[in-house]
């Protein structure tokens, strides 16, 4: 039976069972394509430990909300630290800056709080801040504690540097006025530069106090001064005696400033003292040289123009200028003594800005063609301080301005004190000079024969025989009184002799009318006529 | 092997696959019980093949995604078999580890791979060890269902662990996956028609 032969062989069609994986391998694509298609951005994170990191557990969130796992926790090729790879949600792209910031929640026990207390049940979590930054980035370190601020909080992000120890340390407040307006966020050290940075947060209303000439100041803890008037107390708040706090303020005479950019830097002075010192923010250093003595010139000392203060003495670079000064050929002939000094255009009334700076380097510059010179000076007699003043000195030799290691130095002239000191000093070495101890020698020789002589037996008598010659000398002039036989004698003696001269002088007169008188008998006197001797 | 009786097909013969009755080989529908009456399963290789490629499809997902999240207090966690092994292990629990280890991981794999190797050796139409894969595909046609282990360990988890927000147990959707791969093994190992092992050997013995 062919045809029942033909309906029991094998077909050769293909089944409508492949429909099957068919449609599962389709589906499994569609899955495989929509996840890769929708996936998040891979990221790492770096982070100093992996404490509460888990792989595959450990989530990221962003306002509560899970934006990520980690999946891989491995240590940096370094081995000094791990990083974390995290996985993220394809929403979270846009979230992902160059300054976004990441930290690990866990229960932290602080100094005024308690946070992060679900983290105990449910294990660490990473959150997220976003930064402000445009451009995107996928690898991130990890922050040590979490931002003080939300990273969208309004305000004013500022940084600023430090030189000294202070207590001032993250999580502190900022005051103005003794109000809290804002928060010390960071505290780095940075061992190249050798200042402490602090990034500081200005809450939103407050932070139109900040200007460009404002001042941070340290008020933590109590500081304590003694002077003439006894012991005096200066704190903060409570809250800054225990923790630490910083206060800004403009200071006093000085204007208020421009607005500043988010994240200017400001320096922090020790105290509201050491603001009032140091108001200014700008200067420029200089180097002054001087062959004389600069005994009494000590680092703080006025800078003066004209007897207004311009700046301060920083400090005498002679060790740190040693090296120059044998190059510029001054070795073994007494070397300058450089002085570092620091000149702020704030203390000449000009702006405290940069660009006042500038115009102030410009006038020295031009000054010093002028005859802008620098000299050291005496501002106390008593203690000896010296100061440096600066002038114009229009006779002065003319002079360029020089560098001196990475300075600009200006010119020095000695003046006034300094080479009236000097004449006087060339006096007394002319004094000094003088055969003083040759002379007291002779003298003392001369002195010892004046005593042999005075000791001679003869010089003793002279005494007794000037005693008698006096007498005698007496006796002569006693005999020689207007009642002794003497004395009228020579009266009537000089009678006569005046007799004579009268006689004498009538004889004088006819001789020199007519000398031939003498030889020749006169004829009698005629009284003169004036006609005849018209003729 | 000649001294063989001869077989059904031979005889033309087909048997019903519901109440077994023999009936003449062109008779298509079984003239005691009415259903449909084939000498061999309809196209049992090719659905074979094409429900093992499935479930191997299928397969995959249902090891990578999680078959279990266990949300206990806020923080959830998801588990995947092999995960939920190594978990085992680690937690010190090896007899349960490895229980779920052979019926979710060894079992499902090894009886893929049988079922391949059937498909394969049949369409081939090799003469080797055919006792042999006989009972190879009677052990896997038993064994597949244990597989199902796994499922029932997660729906009654599921079904038992409530405890609100101290502790929640929740399917993932690797449970699915996992269930469809058991079931389409399971009705591609019913497809596969056992007697194919035999059949040439037949041709082969007629061909003596």
């Amino acid at each position: 039976m062919p045809t029942e032969h033909a309906t029991v062989s094998k077909s050769r069609k293909i089944s409508g069972i492949w429909f099957i994986p068919l449609l599962a391998l389709v589906l499994g694509a569609y899955v495989v394509i929509h996840n890769w298609m929708t996936q998040g951005p891979s990221i790492e994170i770096a982070f100093k430990t992996a404490d509460g990191l888990e792989e595959g557990k450990t989530k990221i969130k962003y306002r509560n909300v899970e934006m990520g796992l980690v999946n891989e926790v491995r240590l940096n090729d370094q081995l000094n630290g791990v990083i974390a790879k995290v996985k993220m949600e394809p929403q979270s792209a846009p979230l992902l800056l160059k300054d976004t910031g990441f930290w690990v929640v866990t229960a932290r026990v602080g100094l005024g709080n308690i946070t992060g207390l679900d983290t105990l049940l449910t294990g660490a979590y990473i959150e997220l801040a976003p930064g402000s930054d445009k451009t995107e980035a996928r690898t991130f370190v990890g922050l040590d504690r979490p931002p003080l601020t939300p990273a969208d909080a309004p305000g004013l992000r500022l940084k600023m540097t430090s030189n000294h120890a202070s207590s001032v340390s993250a999580g502190d407040t900022v005051l103005y006025k003794g109000y809290k307006v804002g928060r010390v966020e960071t505290m780095t050290f940075d061992p190249k530069d050798k200042l402490v940075h602090y990034q500081i947060f200005i809450d939103d209303p407050y932070h139109e106090l900040v200007n460009s000439n404002v001042r941070f100041w340290d008020i933590s803890g109590v500081s304590v001064s003694t002077g003439a008037s006894g012991f005096k107390v200066q704190t903060g708040s409570i809250e800054t005696i225990l923790f630490g706090g910083v206060t800004f303020g403009v200071p006093l005479g000085v204007k208020e400033g421009d607005p500043v950019a988010k994240n200017s830097t400001f320096k922090l002075y020790k105290s509201y003292k050491a603001v009032l010192e140091n108001p200014f923010r700008f200067g420029t250093y200089y180097v002054v040289s001087f062959t004389h003595t600069v005994k009494g010139l000590s680092p703080g000392a006025p800078v003066e123009f004209r007897g207004i203060k311009v700046g301060n003495v920083v400090r005498i670079l002679f060790k740190e200028g040693q090296a120059e000064q044998i190059d510029a050929g001054h070795e073994g002939e007494g070397a300058p003594i450089p002085v570092l000094v620091y000149v702020e255009p704030g203390r000449m009334e000009l702006s405290d800005t940069k660009a006042s700076l500038t115009i102030v380097e410009e006038t020295i510059r031009l000054g010093v063609g002028n005859g802008l010179r620098a000299s050291m000076e005496r501002g106390n007699l008593l203690t000896g301080a010296q100061y440096i003043n600066i002038d114009y000195y229009p006779a002065a030799e003319e002079a360029d301005l020089g560098t001196f290691m990475q300075y600009t130095t200006i010119p020095t002239i000695e003046t006034g004190l300094a080479q009236l000191e000097e004449k006087v000093t060339s006096i007394l070495d002319t004094i000094n000079a003088l055969p003083l101890a040759d002379t007291v020698a002779t003298l003392n020789q001369n002195l010892v024969s004046l005593q042999s002589i005075l000791d001679n037996q003869s010089t003793q008598e002279l005494p007794a025989h000037l005693d008698q010659t006096v007498q005698e000398l007496r006796a002569v002039i006693g005999s020689l009184s207007p009642n002794s036989d003497a004395a009228q004698t020579l009266d009537s003696s000089l009678l006569s002799l005046n007799r004579t001269l009268a006689n004498l002088e009538s004889l004088t007169g006819t001789l020199s009318r007519q000398p031939s008188a003498v030889i020749f008998p006169s004829s009698p006197e005629v009284d003169p006529i004036p006609e005849v001797t018209a003729q | 092997m000649s001294d063989l009786p001869a077989t059904a097909a031979k005889s033309h013969l087909a048997a019903c696959h519901m109440c077994l009755k023999l009936a003449p080989a062109d008779v298509h529908q079984c003239p005691r019980c009415g259903s449909a009456m084939h000498l061999r399963k309809h196209d049992s290789l090719q659905r074979t093949l094409a429900l093992l490629i499935t479930a191997c499809l299928l397969y995959i997902p249902a090891n990578l995604y999680p078959i279990m999240y266990t949300d206990s207090l806020g923080s959830a966690e998801a588990s995947t078999i092999m995960g939920g092994v190594v978990l085992l292990i680690n937690l010190g629990s090896a007899p349960v580890a490895l229980v779920i280890f052979i019926f979710s991981v060894m079992v499902p794999s090894a009886k893929l791979m049988a079922m391949f190797y059937l498909v394969w050796s049949v369409q081939r139409q090799s003469p080797i060890d055919r006792r042999k894969r006989s009972t190879l595909y009677r052990i896997t046609e038993f064994v597949g269902k244990w597989s199902m282990v796994d499922i029932f360990v997660v729906t009654i988890l599921v079904a038992l662990v409530q405890l609100g927000g101290l502790l929640t147990i929740q399917p993932g959707i690797a449970a699915l996956l996992f269930a469809g791969v058991v079931t389409i093994t399971m009705i591609a190992a019913e497809n596969f028609d056992s007697r194919l092992i035999w059949d040439n050997m037949e041709e082969e013995n007629s061909a003596n």
